[in-house]
């Protein structure tokens, strides 16, 4: 009996650790006039203890795969729709049209090609997405693009571990959200995850899940890590789609909030009401308390609810004054934005422009990651900076060249943008003819490029909303002043149609020549084999002469 | 006439020779050039090997050793055995028998409890062997025949050999269930075992539907680590195991329950139909996400009643509350489930606190994860009794009974995958066999030879063959190299060949008449003139 006395007060003792996984859920509204608004939620899970084989509040699924696969850091989003960082400024994270999925492998791992396979493989399964078809071919391993967000050990060689690669085709839909929503301790029964209902937010003209799990240090030395694991959603709705500027829950989901997640430490929802001063709107019910941040010189207010379990219907609106409704807004531009278009016609060459705008009044360094798939080989020669081969603007550049069913072509630049200036990247691509497997369902729809990757270092958190590196919750935000703000961000994909045959043709082909073959073979056949023999008149004549003789005498 | 005829001979023999060239590219050359390049590609298979093996001729030797005290009582006893097993066909019975030496006699006699008897045998004879069992005759016994947790029972004397015979055929060797394993048609306790494999998972899940209204206080990783851990690690020779657990809060399952009006402290209870509990096992497996695994995954789920549910009890199909501690249902391949209902002095607190009986509900788990990897019960024999499961640990004689059955099972499953592909092949041309999967084939194929040999000699060695020899013939079986050419439809074959090979193929083949006769002829011809 004593054994069983001391596993009570191992038990009673352990109890207060592994109970203490965390779990809090956030919103974070904020209007994007004239037109839109942006609604983004994020769920954090803290997993505090070691073992992954037991798991609480964290989705032991997640965690599961995880572990299998040594995976220190892991971003996936799954986003349908285009972010317009010049109308709309930043997002609190970016993400690429269709799937994208980037991960860092743990230094342990020796054959990271071969895990990063099984983990696709794996969240395809997971996610019901199409990520089994990520492959070796369209995978690509940033140098200097993508940098960890979670705590890592300085000595480690980061971007060996790492591999990056998007799905641009990919087309997210409800059979993506259920199961990212079971990953949520409350499901989509209680919290801040009942108002996702995929009727509603399928219906926004920009909708992204991702799911991003990374290490953060538990304490001030970073002696212990923990796990976090952030399901976010992102959301834009036009006006025009809920017709009316005044929004509120039941307009945006369909239904109001039904009070939080019972499991969550923490239930808050920010509301931006910067706008407020030029757009002037009442927030119903009032808020509980409104928080001012300043970052770096942008000044920003919340209107901040915190939301308890007691069974209350919350319905949050805002209500704009009808005086002003009609004003015109001048959109003012974030500090960097870019754009990026398919040149060429015809079926041989093309070319891929990325325009890169700096608004602000310093000169900015960027990272610009252009990613192409193996059937759209570019050339390094035939890259130009502002027309130039050689512009002094680049300060580094890495180019690895693609091989045929292999490697994609993977392009860095890292280039000073001057201040206020726009700088334009231009690069030719051949057009490339497949196999006939090779292509696509529906070929003829055109081939998707996907996103390059912009990574910078604003010096300004003018339109930036990303949480800083070391905070997890929306808190972390207020009077965040850092020397700069680091951003990754994703331009639009862009669309190539490849020369593309008719797919009947080969059985048509062999049809016709097989008809054709065989149609010369047989009077050859007869002429080197058969003798023409005069017949004497008179020799006695057979039955189907007769009747062939028949046949002609009615002819005539 | 004399000047027409060697040249009409002349351009006849060119027209013969232009005929058999065109047979010659064709047929000659051309049959077996398309044969080849359509040819579907086969490693060459040990088929021979494949329909030799008989999945009913498998046994399996073990050792027997009877200890009496005196040789007239130890020759009745093995005589009897002996008449008893002599039919079967799955075990093969290698009985020693020696007289118990005096000063051991003395102490089984003396000694009034039977651990502690146990306890002095294995200090004379060696329990810790595989495929041994001793039969010890210990006059100081209650009962006829006592069956300890080691490797060892205990008879009282020579009118108990009938109730040992039936200990040993029904409890220890457990033919009946090893003949089950072997059969093309599952029996019901192989309905109910997991397939065999080399690893499992083992996943508790604790279902809390009700978290803000009822505080649990339960560790589950810890209730896992100790129970589950304990009894699996007995079973480490056998197959590994992964603990895992988690939580699935707020997972509601509708049970249809009826309230009933009795005299509990609660005033009532709610009847759940038996039929009804089915349908929880889907609400489960949304959320368990047991398809992440990469083993087979055993379930375990202790769905947490919460105070507006309690108490639950299951009723069966004539309308009659089943009565036990625990209610549970088990759902075979699949796992387990334990509804466990708060107490009604934890619901009418203020802040309703519940802590569940671990031992109780970590027991049934037991129970059932017993049953589900294939550890057989024992039905009851009068006059006979087997010691009390104490710990979680299985007895020594469940282990060599499960070893002995998963190996005749692993081996007649071998058998019949690699039998059903080679009937495949037979059937279906189009499947590919590559190198990979031949390889596989072929060492399944020696894995089972080399496991039938072991059979009699070492039973542990043997399990671990015939457990290569059902990896390697299920992952050739599952393997989707074999379906590669396999929706290669007919209809599209024939559609390309008959256009080409139909008006070809027709001339040449009439003009083999002409040829053939022509080619004669020559030759006649030829004696003539000579």
């Amino acid at each position: 009996m004593s054994i069983y006395r001391l596993f009570w007060i191992i038990f009673i003792s352990a109890y207060s650790v592994v109970r203490s996984d965390d779990f809090k859920e956030e919103m974070y509204i904020k209007p994007l006039p004239p037109s839109h608004l942006y609604t983004y939620f994020q769920f954090i899970t803290i997993v505090n203890h070691k073992s992954t084989e037991h798991s609480h509040l964290s989705p032991r699924s997640l965690g599961e795969v995880i572990s299998r696969f040594k995976v220190d850091e892991l971003h996936l989003t799954l986003t349908e729709g285009q972010w317009r960082h010049h109308q709309w400024g930043y997002p609190v994270l970016d993400a690429a049209p269709g799937a994208e999925l980037y991960a860092w492998f743990a230094t342990d791992v020796d054959d990271i090609d071969t895990q990063w396979r099984k983990l696709t493989s794996t969240l395809s399964g997971l996610f019901c997405a199409s990520l089994n078809f990520i492959d070796n071919f369209n995978t690509v391993i940033p140098q200097m693009a993508l940098w960890p967000t979670g705590a890592v050990k300085p000595i480690q060689n980061i971007t060996s571990q790492l591999r990056y690669a998007s799905l641009p085709r990919e087309i997210v839909c409800t059979e993506n959200l259920t199961p990212w929503k079971k990953l949520l301790p409350c499901e989509s029964s209680r919290g801040f995850s009942a108002l996702l209902n995929s009727r509603m937010i399928h219906n926004t003209k920009y909708h992204s899940i991702g799911v991003h799990v990374r290490k953060i240090c538990a304490n001030k030395d970073c002696t212990d890590t923990h796990l976090e694991i952030k399901q976010t959603v992102a959301l834009v709705y036009d006006y025009k789609i809920i017709n009316s500027m005044d929004w509120s829950f039941r307009k945006l989901f369909g239904q109001g909030l039904p009070g939080a997640c019972t499991l969550s430490s923490a239930s808050t929802i920010y509301v931006d009401v910067t706008t407020n001063s030029s757009h002037s709107f009442k927030l119903t019910p009032s808020p509980h308390r409104i928080l001012q941040s300043q970052r770096g010189a942008s000044e920003t207010e919340f209107a901040v609810y915190d939301i308890h379990n007691n069974g209350e219907m919350i319905n949050i609106g805002a209500k704009y004054d009808s005086k002003y409704s009609n004003n015109m807004t001048v959109i003012i531009p974030p500090p960097i934005y870019f754009n990026r278009y398919v040149l060429g016609y015809g079926k041989e060459f093309g070319g891929i422009v990325t325009e890169l705008v700096n608004n602000y009044m310093t000169a900015i360094d960027v990272v610009l990651l252009e990613n192409a798939p193996w059937w759209l080989p570019i050339q390094l020669s035939s890259l130009r900076v502002n027309g130039e081969a050689n512009n002094k603007l680049v300060i580094a550049q890495y180019f690895s060249p693609g091989r045929n069913r292999q490697k994609p072509y993977h392009l860095e630049l890292l280039i000073k943008l001057p201040p206020r200036s726009t700088t334009t990247v231009t690069i030719d691509f051949e057009f490339v003819f497949l196999k006939w497997q090779e292509y696509p369902p529906d070929a003829n729809h055109g081939f998707y490029i996907g996103s390059a990757l912009i990574t910078a270092n604003l010096p300004t958190a003018k339109q930036y909303s990303s949480l800083p590196i070391s905070g997890s919750t929306f808190d972390s935000i207020i009077n965040a002043s850092k020397p700069w703000y680091p951003a990754v961000f994703r331009t639009n994909g862009a669309m190539v149609s490849l020369p593309t045959p008719d797919f009947s043709m080969p059985y048509n082909v062999i049809c016709l020549a097989c008809t054709v073959v065989a149609l010369a073979f047989g009077p050859l056949h007869n002429i080197c084999t058969k003798e023409l023999i005069l017949k004497p008149v008179g020799t006695p004549v057979s039955l189907t002469q007769k009747l062939m003789n028949l046949l002609k005498r009615k002819k005539d | 006439m004399t000047k027409m005829e060697p040249k009409s001979e002349v351009e006849e023999s060119n027209r013969m020779w232009a005929s058999a060239s065109f047979v010659g590219v064709l047929i000659v050359i051309g049959l077996p050039l398309w044969w080849k390049t359509t040819e579907v590609y086969r490693v060459a298979l040990p088929y021979d090997k494949i329909n030799t093996f008989t999945t009913l001729s498998h046994a399996v030797t073990t050792e027997l050793t009877v200890v009496a005290n005196d040789d007239a009582t130890a020759d009745q006893i093995v005589d009897n055995i002996k008449k008893e097993f002599e039919e079967s066909d799955v075990i093969k019975l290698n009985i020693k028998k020696f007289i118990l030496p005096d000063g051991l006699r003395r102490t089984l006699d003396s000694v009034a409890d039977d651990q502690e008897a146990v306890e002095e045998v294995a200090g004379a004879y060696d329990l810790k062997k595989h495929n041994t069992f001793y039969v010890v005759q210990r006059s100081q016994l209650y009962q006829d025949v006592w069956l300890s947790r080691e490797r060892l029972a205990f008879f009282k004397d020579a009118t108990a050999s009938r109730t040992l015979v039936e200990v040993l055929r029904q409890w220890v060797y457990q033919t009946s269930v090893l003949e089950g394993g072997r059969l093309e048609k599952p029996d019901v306790a192989r309905q109910t075992r997991f397939p065999p494999g080399e690893e499992y998972h083992v996943v508790l899940s604790v279902v809390h539907p009700k978290p803000d209204a009822l505080a649990v206080e339960f560790h589950a990783e810890d209730a896992v680590e100790d129970y589950i851990g304990s009894f699996v690690d007995e079973l480490s020779e056998l197959h590994n195991f992964t603990l895992k657990s988690q939580w699935l809060y707020l997972l509601d399952f509708d049970f249809q329950a009826k309230e009933v009006k009795d005299t509990s402290e609660w005033g009532r209870h709610f009847a759940v139909r038996q039929e009804r509990l089915q349908l929880m096992l889907t609400r489960l497996e949304e959320r368990a996400a047991p398809q992440v695994s990469s083993r087979p995954t055993v379930n375990l789920a202790l769905y947490l009643l919460p105070c507006h549910q309690a108490p639950l009890l299951i009723y069966d199909n004539n309308d009659k509350p089943i009565k036990s501690p625990v209610q549970a249902f088990m759902s075979p391949k699949w796992g387990g489930v334990v509804m466990y209902s708060p107490s009604a002095a934890d619901c009418r607190a203020a802040e309703p606190t519940s802590s569940p009986d671990v031992r109780l509900i970590m027991g049934t788990f037991l129970a059932q994860l017993r049953t589900l990897l294939g550890i057989a019960d024992t039905p009851s024999i009068e006059g006979a009794a087997a010691a009390a499961l104490r710990s979680v640990r299985a007895r020594r004689w469940e282990l060599d009974a499960l070893l002995r059955l998963r190996t005749l099972e692993q081996l007649a499953a071998a058998h019949a995958a690699l039998a059903s592909l080679a009937q495949l092949l037979g059937e279906i041309s189009n499947i590919v066999i590559n190198d990979e999967v031949g390889a596989s084939i072929n060492s399944a194929v020696k894995s089972i030879e080399a496991a039938e040999e072991l059979l009699s000699k070492d039973l542990l060695a043997a399990y671990r063959l015939s457990l290569r020899a059902h990896i390697d013939a299920e992952t050739a079986f599952m393997e989707p190299s074999l379906l590669a050419l396999l929706y290669f439809p007919d209809d599209q074959k024939y559609a390309i060949y008959i256009p080409l090979f139909l008006p070809i193929m027709f001339p040449v083949i009439l003009s083999l008449k002409n040829l053939l006769l022509w080619f004669r002829g020559k030759a006649v011809h030829k004696e003539k003139t000579e």
